[in-house]
């Protein structure tokens, strides 16, 4: 699979790197979004790698990728569909009903995104931008262990912009409510029975046994954004953002709270842009695993480090 | 094992492929050429280069609503047989990413004879260089709010860049109203 992603992105960083001009439609931020859309038939095409990285104990290592063509029905609706892929590496870390095994593979494909976004004001012309996405998720492999899992979700997001100092300066807010369904595939008997036996280590108890509901379940999450990008050259701006998400469930209440922040650079050019992002863990709560060192984060499906690298190709 | 080197191949490329080319330039006109076109019956332009005062950029801001980058900004007074016929001001502004360098023509009552764009380099909206576009701006005179949707006709994709031009022209406006204009 790593060669297929090669095979992939090789290509594409070479096409890009050979357009004739520079500049493009644009991602400011890694994580948080403008309220643009694209112009009526023009077209974009995306890649974005994120590594998540760090639970604290043991080593958890996942790359998340997704390959995204975006097209400009009119002025105001964007559509587009994205194939999402995912590479992961952990050892050394069992946590009770989130990964059961060491586990280590590359590149797979892990699923399909639909996504609509309708622009009700301009950020150029009216006092502030406002945009509504609608984005659908069908995918089969869990981001945290790695195994089979099935998820539905359906995400509503808002987006705000308002661009200030004659719009070299640009502040971005976000707003988003995703409803997610999700069955996880049985664990074989061999992971069951080496996942048993960890808990068993971790706890004491010789009796416990290592919980992996395969009922379906139903997460509503929350995600606030903000972020802010200051245009310091020609083609070049520099941002920082932050996200807060927090995750509620059909059994626990609230299953987890985070809080992320970073640094972001942007480079703009005529055909093609880049931006990358350092997005740090600040804080965060609920669920905790066994043994945890540090408990002012949530490190059960969030990590303490994510680098995200977006690249855009306009056509 | 990590499966790392798969994706770090692609800021591998990127980064010096960003660090070593220069910035892609499309100009379709030079200073010159844009002189000729707004003026063709002049018979020289005489180089009157602006260094205003604070308090000068001070006025222009306040009056034209935009920010004055700098405080110099590249004027010629054209002559047509030895007599004043107006200004050439050459400027620049933002578009999404990169400046737009244009130039807007002035007859010697301060009013715009004519918009050409020098330098365009983005992605949507090659239009702006459409002279039914740029015709908008015709007989604008100081105090004119070119406002983008209303007083001059946005083109899809390219708002900044119409929006910037728009401001642009208003600010050359408040620019001749302050420092160019005869007594």
């Amino acid at each position: 699979m790593k060669t297929r992603l090669l095979t992939v992105v090789v290509p594409f960083a070479v096409a890009a790197m050979s357009a004739s001009a520079a500049h493009a439609d644009e991602n400011l931020f890694g994580y948080v979004k403008g309220s643009e859309t694209l112009p009526a038939n023009a077209s974009e095409a995306y890649i974005w790698l994120t590594h998540r990285f760090d639970k604290g104990q043991g080593e958890y290592s996942a790359y998340d990728s997704q390959i995204e063509y975006e097209y400009g029905v009119t002025s105001r609706f964007t559509a587009s569909a994205a194939l999402l892929g995912q590479s992961i590496d952990t050892s050394g870390l069992v946590i009770d009903g989130y990964l059961p095994s060491s586990e280590s593979y590359g590149f797979k494909l892990s699923g399909i995104e639909l996504k609509g976004k309708y622009n009700f004001l301009s950020a150029a012309m009216d006092p502030v931008g406002l945009s509504a996405e609608f984005e659908l998720v069908q995918s089969w492999l869990d981001p945290h262990s790695g195994k089979d899992k099935d998820t539905t979700s359906f995400d509503v997001s808002f987006q705000l912009q308002k661009f200030f100092l004659d719009d070299q300066l640009i502040a971005v807010a976000n707003a988003g409510l995703e409803g997610t369904y999700a069955k996880r595939v049985p664990l074989d008997a061999a992971t069951q029975a080496s996942a048993d036996l960890a808990m068993q280590g971790l706890t004491g108890d010789p009796g416990a046994i290592f919980e992996w509901p395969t009922e379906p379940e139903m997460e509503l999450e929350v995600t606030l954004g903000a972020g802010l990008s200051y245009r310091f050259a020609p083609n070049w701006s520099i941002g920082a953002e932050t996200q807060y998400q927090t995750e509620f469930e059909t059994e626990v209440g609230q299953e987890r709270w985070t809080w992320f922040a970073g640094p972001t650079l942007h480079y703009g050019s005529k055909k093609w842009w880049a931006t990358l992002t350092w997005f740090e863990q600040l804080a965060g709560g609920r669920e905790q695993y066994i043994n945890q060192a540090d408990d002012s984060l949530h490190l059960i499906e969030k990590t303490e480090h994510e680098v995200r690298l977006k690249l855009g190709y306009n056509f | 094992m990590s499966h790392a080197p798969a994706w770090l191949i692609v800021p591998a490329l990127i980064v010096p492929a960003v660090a070593v080319s220069p910035a892609y330039a499309v100009q379709y006109m030079t200073a010159e050429g844009a002189q000729k076109q707004l003026f063709p019956e002049a018979s020289s332009f005489v180089a009157h280069p602006l260094r205003l005062t604070d308090a000068q950029k001070d006025r222009i801001e306040k009056v034209a609503k935009v920010r004055m980058r700098s405080p110099e900004q590249p004027v010629w007074q054209v002559l047509a047989d030895g007599k004043p016929a107006g200004w050439f001001v050459l400027d620049e502004v933002y578009g999404k990413h990169e400046f737009i360098t244009y130039a807007v023509a002035l007859d010697a009552a301060g009013a715009v004879r004519g918009v050409e764009i020098l330098d365009y380099r983005e992605t949507h909206g090659g239009e702006i260089r459409n002279p039914k576009w740029r015709a908008q701006f015709n007989g604008a005179q100081f105090g004119a709010a070119l406002k983008l949707g209303d007083d001059i006709q946005n083109i899809s994709g390219a708002t900044l860049s119409c929006k910037h031009i728009s401001e642009g022209v208003r600010r050359v406006l408040a620019i001749h109203e302050v420092a160019l204009k005869q007594p």
